[in-house]
């Protein structure tokens, strides 16, 4: 089960002997996963939270660490699996014979550019921690909705990208600039202006330089599977309100002073199709810091901090198709613009906002808001849950999905597996004002129960087989050769590309690839 | 995690261990003993798991230690010397039970029919006397009558219960309730914020008791409320303070809760009415900041990392015993944090604290000084220092 005690001096060489460790009861520890419960048993194996063992956890401190160490997986045979925070699902080994390249070490913040609205970091560095280091400048960055706590670096370069702020900051793939990449065979690539011979910078992904960002990550990211990045440059926007950012009070009852200019706005459209309309015309007029349609529960959840905080905001719950719009600007002016245009827009489709007048929310909920942390209040009700669905396509596509999986997740509620939020529990966001659409359905179930972790996994199977007899597209948790195969004949041959690409890349087939895709076909 | 890196060094690290073991897909090792052993069960992880989430990593951490010994697995061989001593001589530092009393200055009035009492604890008695001679000397000055209990006073058991050992622990908090209770003391008073944890917050959930309970800074700053002590002198310094873990976060006490568990749906049940959650925001931060503002001439800057927030100074639950690397570049961490604000003096109000505190300082060469608030108390009352500092010396 260990390695090889001359590999293993092999990587001591490299990292020092406090960054390795071998022991039986680390390794185990890191072959944990909060989700392997779930796919354990979609894979038919015991529904436990464990993958198999890794034989060693590295701990490289840069970039040339990385690649020496890749190196040697490639001399020995050995697969690595590389994390950032380790928070996500899937970075775990699915494999014997592995190690875990445990990025932690390579923390900093490497450059923030805020004339050329740029930051570059290392996995370890966190949304929080950077985004409280560019509000000092006066500027914010993208977040997928896993939260402030999840490694930008790791969302941008290998795993899927919506976040509750994408109508204005997009999606991961589209932030990302210039990239350091060390190749599943150790050599360091470096893409976009990163990759120039002369002035090599970090400002541009495309090019100048070598742009292979399709390649790299594509839409849902290789997930360990084509190389670690030890680098890389994300987009900044400018601070969408006042930087005023006070908090008072200790958690989880916090008071804050809500910042000049921020409105939020809750509108129930009463119908799917209406709901659309809405988002279409709020996104067109390109007025939304957040747009997202959620369920009347999960719009209930975002408001609460604790299942019990949740009860009383049943004016919210009733709601049918609601709509969360969230406004922010920079000065008064524009705040007033934005404002006259939400109202005619209500006026236009008879629409009315309950906000201030049905519900107040708490005012930590614009500060949640801003740090992009509403994710995480699906977790409240029953301390675990996981998303289906994560189409990428037009408004309707997504609502299609949606109204499609209703029925499905009742299903699975009348057996008790999963929890009861009618089936509509649902989250859709525009990106980049209306020009395309995500929707997902998070779903609440017990980790500590056996049966609910069963029952949450074959519904999870169902809606995957849902989205493919229905033409849903693919979920935005496609990973592993079963998914693409599945999904691949559907969807242009698509896995065909993917397994060219990771044939090329990883000659030696070393980078972890059980969620990703294998060389062979298998 | 700051030191060690690797997850399971963290409190949500930990609670992984902790299922592994549970599952049986680990035993009891002294690969674990040494990762479960290096933390200073500072409390950090249990805060930032309270705002949406409900888990008590710290509560999981304990246990795990308990099950450690239990299992003849742990504490630390460091640490089973001081569980020996504390058995056999009744403190840690396998000190002569009988010279508990030696720090006490001539010249302290003591009133032996007082309803406050002293509870000095081991490391005030023979590794901090400053603090303890402090202490007397302040409350002397505020004619507050005031008792201690000498040679009926044992080790308050934090080392013990902080490394795992709950069955000796148990002993020791029985000695001591037996004797306070039968002299009908009303209010203890503590200088050592590990001794006021322990008895503020882990007493009474193995036996309730019906006297008050409050630390040095807690009952000054009420003296100076009430007029009591009066600050004559100016004390022209800049001054940042540390929160200890034991005097902040972890010193908020669990509130009862009676309640119902009711099912809202399946899987879904809420506690009727919501049960509190220990969010350490209810530690002791306000009274050792009053005192510094009242001190005339003081300026108080803070450090980033204050109250439930702070950072923890790096000597708790045997860590400074075990691992003393481990413990002082801990303690570097959190001086450089100091240093930042600009201020001449760090100050703080726990033994273990300024021990590694000044640990660091002198090994960073950083020109930080440090006093115990209550050094600082005795410059404003005008009362002399200088007698104070004779030796710096190991904690438990
Ligand atoms: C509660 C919750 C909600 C979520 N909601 C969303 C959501 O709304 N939108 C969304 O996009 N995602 C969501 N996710 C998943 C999310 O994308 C990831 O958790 C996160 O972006 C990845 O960052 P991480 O630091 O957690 O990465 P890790 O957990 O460290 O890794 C995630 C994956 O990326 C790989 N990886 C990480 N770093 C590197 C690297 N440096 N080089 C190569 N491979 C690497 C890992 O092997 C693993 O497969 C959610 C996750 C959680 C836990
Ligand atoms: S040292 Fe503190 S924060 Fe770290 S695991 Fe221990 S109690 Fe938690
Ligand atoms: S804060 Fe809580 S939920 Fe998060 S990792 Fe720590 S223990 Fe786990």
């Amino acid at each position: 089960m260990t390695l090889d005690k001359e590999i293993l001096t092999e990587f001591v060489e490299i990292v020092g002997k406090e960054n390795i460790d071998d022991g039986e009861v680390m390794t185990n520890a890191y072959a944990y996963n909060w989700c392997m419960d779930l796919f354990n048993h979609m894979e038919s194996k015991p529904a436990i939270p464990f993958s198999p063992i890794p034989k060693a956890v590295v701990l490289p401190s840069s970039t040339e660490e990385v690649a020496q160490i890749v190196k040697i997986c490639n001399k020995y045979g050995i697969k690595f699996k590389a994390q950032s925070t380790g928070l996500g699902p899937w970075n775990q080994p699915s494999t014997e014979n592995s190690i875990i390249i445990d990025l932690r070490r390579m923390n900093k913040i490497v450059k923030i550019d805020e004339k050329n609205l740029y930051a570059v970091v290392e996995p370890y560095v966190s949304g929080a921690q950077l985004q409280a280091e560019i509000m000092k400048y006066g500027l914010n960055c993208h977040m997928p909705g896993a939260g402030p706590q999840v490694s930008p670096l790791a969302s941008a370069t290998s795993m899927n990208g919506p976040g509750f702020t994408s109508p204005s900051t997009g999606h991961s793939a589209r932030n990302v600039l210039g990239v350091e990449w060390v190749l599943p065979d150790g050599e360091i690539m470096r893409l976009g202006s990163r990759g120039l011979k002369n002035n090599r910078n970090w400002y541009n992904g495309d090019g100048p330089g070598p742009s292979l960002r399709g390649i790299m990550r594509g839409w849902a990211g290789a997930k360990s599977g084509i190389g670690v990045f030890t680098r890389v440059a994300v987009k900044l926007f400018p601070y969408p309100c006042s930087t005023k950012f006070k908090l008072k009070g200790c958690s989880p009852n916090y008071d804050f002073d809500i910042p000049d200019f921020m409105r939020v706005y809750v509108i129930d459209c009463g119908t799917f199709k209406y709901c659309e309309k809405a988002m279409l015309r709020v996104e067109e007029e390109e007025i939304s810091f957040m747009c997202s349609h959620l369920s009347g529960f999960a719009v209930m959840a975002i408001f609460a901090t604790s299942i019990e905080d949740l009860m009383d905001k049943m004016a919210i719950g009733s709601m049918k198709v609601p709509l969360v719009v969230i406004i922010a600007a920079r000065t008064t002016r524009e705040f007033e613009y934005k404002q006259k245009v939400m109202s005619m827009i209500l006026d236009e489709m008879q629409l009315t906002n309950i906000i201030g007048s049905l519900y107040t929310p708490n005012p930590i909920f614009y500060a949640e808001a801003l740090r992009s942390n509403l994710g995480l209040h699906g977790f409240i009700a029953t301390g675990g849950f996981q998303s289906t669905k994560g189409v990428c396509d037009t408004a309707a596509i997504c609502l299609r999905s949606e109204q499609k999986n209703i029925p499905l997740k009742k299903k699975y509620i009348k057996t008790g597996a999963i929890a009861n939020d009618f089936g509509e529990g649902h989250w859709m966001t525009s990106y980049e004002s209306g020009h395309y659409f995500h929707v997902e359905a998070p779903t609440m179930f017990d980790q500590t129960e056996q049966s609910s972790v069963e029952g949450m996994a074959d519904y999870m199977e169902a809606s995957n087989q849902m989205d493919l007899l229905k033409h849903l597209g693919a979920p935005f948790f496609v990973e592993g050769d079963k998914m693409h195969e599945t999904f691949g004949p559907h969807m242009m041959n698509y896995h065909k590309w993917l397994r060219k690409i990771k044939q090329a890349f990883d000659p030696n087939d070393i980078a972890d690839s059980g969620f990703y895709i294998s060389r062979k076909e298998k | 995690m700051d030191m060690y890196n690797f997850h399971p060094y963290s409190g949500g690290g930990k609670i992984i261990l902790a299922l592994l073991l549970e599952m049986g897909r680990i035993n009891p090792s002294d690969e674990l003993r040494d990762i479960v052993y290096k933390c200073t069960e500072c409390g950090a992880c249990a805060i930032s798991c309270k705002f949406l989430n409900t888990l008590e990593p710290l509560e999981i951490i304990m246990k795990l230690r308990e099950k450690l010994v239990d299992a003849g697995c742990g504490p630390m061989p460091k640490q089973q010397e001081y569980i020996d001593s504390v058995k056999n001589k009744n403190n840690p530092y396998n000190e002569p039970h009988e010279k508990r009393l030696d720090w006490l200055p001539e010249g302290i009035k003591l009133d032996p029919n007082a309803k406050v009492l002293y509870y000095v604890g081991c490391t005030s008695s023979y590794r901090r006397e400053e603090m303890a001679i402090a202490s007397v000397r302040i409350m002397n000055e505020a004619q507050v009558p005031f008792t201690i209990l000498g040679d009926d006073e044992f080790c308050c058991g934090s080392p013990v219960l902080r490394t795992g050992d709950t069955k000796t622990f148990q002993e020791f908090l029985n000695k001591n309730l037996d004797m306070i209770e039968s002299k009908g003391i009303e209010t203890v008073v503590f200088s050592c914020a590990g001794c006021y944890d322990t008895f503020k917050v882990d007493y009474p959930l193995y036996r309730k008791y019906n006297f008050r309970v409050l630390h040095v800074v807690e009952f000054f700053d009420e003296l100076l409320e009430s007029g009591q002590l009066k600050l004559i002198n100016e004390v022209p310094l800049t001054v940042t303070y540390h929160d200890p873990c034991h005097l902040g976060r972890n010193a908020e006490p669990y509130e009862e809760w009676e309640g119902d568990v009711v099912d809202l749906m399946p899987l879904v049940s809420i506690n009727m009415p919501p049960k509190p959650k220990k969010t350490g925001a209810k530690g002791i931060y306000d009274a050792p900041r009053e005192i510094l503002k009242k001190i005339p001439g003081l300026k108080l800057i803070e450090m980033e990392r204050i109250r439930e927030y702070s950072y923890c100074c790096g000597a708790g639950a045997g860590v400074k015993s075990a691992f003393p690397e481990f413990a002082l570049n801990t303690a570097k961490t959190r001086v450089q944090e100091a240093e930042d604000t600009g201020a001449k003096i760090l100050t703080s109000a726990c033994p273990f604290c300024s021990t590694n505190l000044q640990d660091a300082i002198k090994d960073r060469g950083s020109k930080l000084k440090f006093y115990d608030i209550n050094e600082l108390l005795l410059m404003a009352l005008g009362l002399e220092t200088k007698s104070l500092k004779k030796k710096m010396a190991e904690v438990a």
